[in-house]
């Protein structure tokens, strides 16, 4: 429902006070090595991050998400939440976003009252379950009644809008450049959105060895201004 | 799909103090040669081959171990997996592994070296019980083509489920299809050839030990790049990328003995054949 866009856009906002703004997710790894120092050589770290990792891991499962959602079949969630929890070999980066999952289900457990929210809360408490933002989010947006596709869309959108920012701090990069790179890496997500569409299970957890040895590097990284 | 290529199985079993086979079986395209007692530890090492000397198209092989409680076991190949051209069909390896309390169980396979138009998907399914100790190494060369040109190969993929008392607890899935990915770029080799991995589920993992083994990787000379990090449950996994086999079976190599003198409290012989 076109109505419920906006409430869907509140979760994408970088204001979002979920802690995303302090995980660089191995970018910082990159910036310090002086693999990534402008826009261009960004543009270039996030298309593979987004086209190599991302899609196979938080896209397919916002996908798989919404449709266990529709067809009532809650255990499969529970299940890809552990998934997506032991896929996620680097340490810093697993717990980072466990940590962006429970403050984004913290969050939004407050502002609506989803039965399956207090669900996830639930199994979470039980220690079936880990917490992860790409199914709080996907949950939500199944709730508001948004179309699957879209769903993946904003999810997508809302990681990548934080990493930008994370960029623009770090690099750093101009607040225009921020919103350059924002505009010109819209058809990557379209792009990103129709391939996940064509996945299935068995692509499932996909990682690009590059972009995980610089998320388990991160943890011996001295000077830092990211948690990952 | 019950046609393989080849299948293999051995169970085996602790008889005071030493390693033994309760049962082997083996048909077609593979094959394990007589167990080899390397000391007087009781860890027994067997090693796999393919008399047909590689994997061709549309080929299938099926491997199953199980250790039963107290068991320690050595698994490795004789030779690289070669993986020739598959015109038609992916050639597909299934490995399933069964691992008591209390067992032991290292596989440790040589290089895979998938050929030009190579099309390869190898499947690891582990289920332990708590107090087991899992250990598998992986190396992935550049492949091999006529012209020299390295990453010819299809499409290279390796899925490995871990089941710690029945849930997963490590999932890793590495896919690699040099025509549609900039395979030796940024984020991917980051300009190196060749990959190296190392997965380890034991109930004997914890930080300070991961520090040392950390450490010990730092030591090589040869120009490489490397990562290691603690798993969702208790192991820890470490990625190489590097220029040549022999540096990561350097890497591999010296945490390999690390783990054995302080987890067994024994030092490893060596198991290369050439």
């Amino acid at each position: 429902m076109t109505n419920n866009i906006l409430s869907l856009f509140q979760l994408c906002d970088s204001n979002l006070p979920t802690g995303a703004f302090s995980h660089s997710f191995g970018l910082e790894s990159y910036i310090q090595e002086d693999k990534v120092y402008d826009k261009e050589t960004f543009f270039e770290w996030l298309k593979v991050y987004l086209h190599e990792q991302l899609i196979y891991t938080d896209g397919l499962a916002s996908l798989l998400v919404y449709e266990a959602l529709t067809e009532g079949n809650i255990q499969e969630i529970w299940h890809l939440d552990r998934l997506l929890t032991v896929q996620n070999l680097p340490r810093e980066t697993r717990e980072g976003t466990q940590m962006i999952g429970d403050r984004m289900l913290k969050l939004t457990e407050s502002l609506y009252e989803l039965p399956i929210l207090s669900q996830y809360r639930a199994e979470i408490k039980k220690k079936n379950a880990f917490g992860h933002p790409a199914i709080v989010f996907t949950m939500v947006a199944h709730g508001l009644e948004v179309e699957k596709q879209d769903t993946i869309r904003f999810y997508l959108y809302s990681s990548i809008s934080s990493q930008i920012q994370n960029a623009v701090r770090a690099i750093p990069l101009g607040q225009t450049a921020g919103q350059m790179i924002t505009h010109n890496f819209i058809p990557e997500l379209n792009a990103a959105v129709d391939k996940i569409l064509q996945l299935s299970k068995d692509d499932f957890g996909i990682v690009s060895p590059g972009i995980e040895l610089s998320q388990m590097q991160h943890e011996r990284v001295n000077i830092r201004i990211f948690m990952s | 799909m019950t046609n393989w290529t080849g299948s293999l199985s051995l169970d085996l079993e602790d008889r005071k103090g030493k390693t033994v086979a309760k049962r082997v079986y083996f048909q077609g395209a593979l094959k394990v040669m007589r167990p080899i007692y390397l000391d007087d530890s009781g860890q027994v090492c067997y090693y796999l081959l393919n008399p047909g000397g590689g994997y061709l198209d549309g080929d299938r092989y099926k491997l199953e171990f199980t250790a039963d409680e107290g068991s320690k076991v050595t698994l490795t190949t004789q030779s690289a997996t070669k993986v020739y051209k598959t015109p038609k069909s992916h050639a597909y390896q299934e490995t399933t592994i069964h691992l008591k309390k209390d067992s032991y169980l290292e596989y440790l396979p040589d290089p895979l070296i998938a050929y030009e138009n190579a099309h390869y998907k190898q499947k690891n399914v582990v289920h332990m019980d708590r107090g087991a100790t899992f250990l598998s190494t992986d190396i992935l060369t550049p492949g091999w083509s006529p012209s020299g040109g390295k990453f010819s190969y299809d499409t290279i993929q390796l899925v490995s489920e871990i089941y710690v008392d029945g849930q997963i607890g490590v999932f890793d899935h590495i896919k690699l299809v040099p025509k549609q990915q900039s395979v030796s770029g940024l984020g991917f080799m980051e300009g190196y050839t060749h990959l190296g991995s190392m997965l380890v589920v034991s109930e004997y993992t914890n930080n300070a030990f991961i520090d040392e083994l950390y450490e010990a990787i730092q030591l090589e000379q040869a120009d490489f790049k490397a990562g290691i990090s603690k798993l969702a449950v208790s192991g820890f996994s470490i990625r190489i990328l590097a220029n040549s086999t022999q540096v990561i079976e350097r890497i591999l190599n010296n945490c390999h003995k690390l783990i054995s003198e302080k987890w067994l409290n024994r030092t490893p012989n060596s198991l290369r054949k050439y």
